[in-house]
């Protein structure tokens, strides 16, 4: 457990002394949600969540990337695959609920005969998937660029794709559009429910993903035997 | 030859003639005094550095020559093919405690990839490994985190092996204080220069006491002085009982070294 925090702990420790990325990080969700605020309450909330999804899981890519170097040597100091990638999510978690909670504030101040509740959920469900998924792009492809084109591809295509389609579904922020919708128009709690368990579904099916591919990284190669000291 | 050079060749020349470290470091302390406050040219004051060292370790002697353990690390039959590239033929190194291994040969011949099988990071085409104890390795680069104090780096890596912080703290500021760094300080990673980092990176590696210890050109960016005390420290942690891989381009004077592998491909295997 003391593993899983300290590497939590230092996580949040990086991301918070890079005070520019961090202000990139507010921005991000807020010029999204500014540029829809004259529009439909819909859809300033819709992008709003889209940046705080887009913002973590950037955070997560950069984070998983600049450790690369690092983690084999913590492997060999010690730690597990899992105290590794748990302890990174559990950092970029927290760093994703304390981006969130500010913009849940201005939508509460801006907006009334809104489903608050529903708010906090789906921002909730943008913080878990985006940190796995940002996560496991930064630990398929080694390069930030190609990490962040993909990204980009993918919010680009969360944005553009028709939420009543099928292929949407597949989408990893699906939940959280489905959840606004609920909380901003008022629809009926289908909405909600499918929204929670696809978030869910999609947090867990990534964790697992991750949990994979730093288990094939940082596995322990069959050359190499151990042997007691002697 | 001024002063410092010639205290520097003769603190070599008691390293080479195998003065125990902290005596041979006193007697270039007193030199160095006498130097200072006496003045004069150390080549009339004391001689030739090789002559004066020579006489030092006939008053004051050498200390034992280590007595080799049991095998700590034992490479055999290492291939490594990078597309048509045949990097490592049939490579071999055995290490006992209290050794010093050194992994020399041209750019680009497999040094630092051999280390990384050893230390189990690569996977070889052929080949075992087997390693008695615990491991540290030491990256040529990387390996630090940019944004995290030297302090914080010491707790990430005692945390892995359940080490409390203030003991983890205290441990990586003296492994530190041996290369000639006071890691105190709020100082990031990516703020230390070339030289500070790499000692940083060493000092994560030996902070978990590890049994054998493989060292990817470690030196990097280190002062002459640095240099110096990067040895000390290895020949320390040799008496110590570690067995130690040090990849390294040349061997020089200063480089005490047990057994070689030369991983040059006209000369390929180990020789001792």
């Amino acid at each position: 457990m003391n593993r899983l925090v300290t590497v939590a702990e230092m996580t949040l420790r990086e991301l918070a002394r890079r005070r520019g990325v961090l202000l990139l990080l507010l921005l991000m969700p807020l010029v999204f949600w500014l540029i829809r605020r004259d529009s439909y309450v819909g859809q300033s909330i819709r992008a709003l969540l889209l940046g705080i999804s887009w913002a973590v899981s950037t955070a997560a890519l950069f984070a998983t990337s600049a450790a690369r170097e690092l983690e084999p040597r913590l492997r060999l100091a010690g730690y597990r695959p899992r105290h590794l990638y748990l302890g990174r999510m559990l950092g970029l978690w927290a760093l994703g609920l304390a981006i969130s909670v500010p913009f849940f504030l201005l939508t509460v101040f801006d907006t009334a005969n809104l489903r608050y509740a529903g708010i906090a959920v789906a921002m909730l469900c943008c913080v878990a998937v985006a940190a796995p998924f940002g996560m496991l792009i930064g630990a398929l492809l080694p390069r930030e660029l190609e990490g962040t084109l993909l990204l980009l591809t993918v919010v680009a295509m969360q944005m553009l794709l028709d939420p009543g389609s099928s292929g949407a579904k597949l989408t990893p922020f699906w939940s959280s559009r489905e959840i606004a919708t609920w909380a901003v128009d008022h629809t009926d709690d289908g909405y909600l429910t499918r929204g929670f368990v696809h978030g869910l579904v999609v947090t867990l099916l990534l964790t697992v993903t991750v949990a994979g591919v730093f288990a094939v990284r940082l596995r322990r190669r069959r050359h190499l035997h151990h042997v007691p000291l002697t | 030859m001024n002063a410092d050079e010639w205290l520097r060749t003769f603190a070599a020349e008691l390293h080479q003639r195998r003065v125990a470290v902290d005596a041979a470091r006193h007697v270039v302390a007193e030199a160095a005094t006498h130097l200072r406050e006496g003045g004069g040219d150390p080549w009339l004051v004391f001689g030739p550095p090789q002559s004066y060292a020579a006489a030092i370790v006939e008053s004051i002697g050498t200390t034992p020559g280590p007595r080799p353990g049991p095998v700590r690390l034992h490479a055999r039959g290492i291939n490594k093919r990078y597309g048509r590239r045949t990097v490592l033929r049939d490579a071999a190194l055995t290490v006992r405690a209290g050794q010093i291994a050194a992994v020399v040969g041209a750019n680009g011949c497999g040094k630092s990839t051999f280390l990384r099988i050893c230390a189990g990071l690569v996977s070889p085409d052929a080949g075992e490994v087997t390693v008695s104890g615990r491991l540290g390795y030491c990256p040529q680069q990387g390996g630090t985190a940019d944004f995290l104090l030297p302090d914080e780096h010491f707790v990430l890596v005692g945390a892995g092996q359940g080490v409390a912080r203030g003991p983890a703290r205290r441990a990586g500021r003296t492994a530190a204080r041996h290369l000639g760094w006071d890691a105190e300080g709020d100082l990031l990673a990516r703020h230390l220069s070339g030289g500070t980092r790499q000692k940083l990176n060493l000092t994560m590696s030996t902070l978990a006491e590890p049994d054998v210890l493989l060292l990817d050109e470690p030196y990097q960016g280190f002062d002459q002085g640095s240099y110096v005390n990067l040895w000390d420290q290895l020949v320390r942690l040799r008496d110590e009982g570690k067995a130690i891989v040090v990849v390294t381009h040349l061997l020089n004077q200063l480089d005490r070294v047990d057994v070689v592998l030369d991983l040059t491909p006209a000369q390929q295997g180990g020789r001792s």
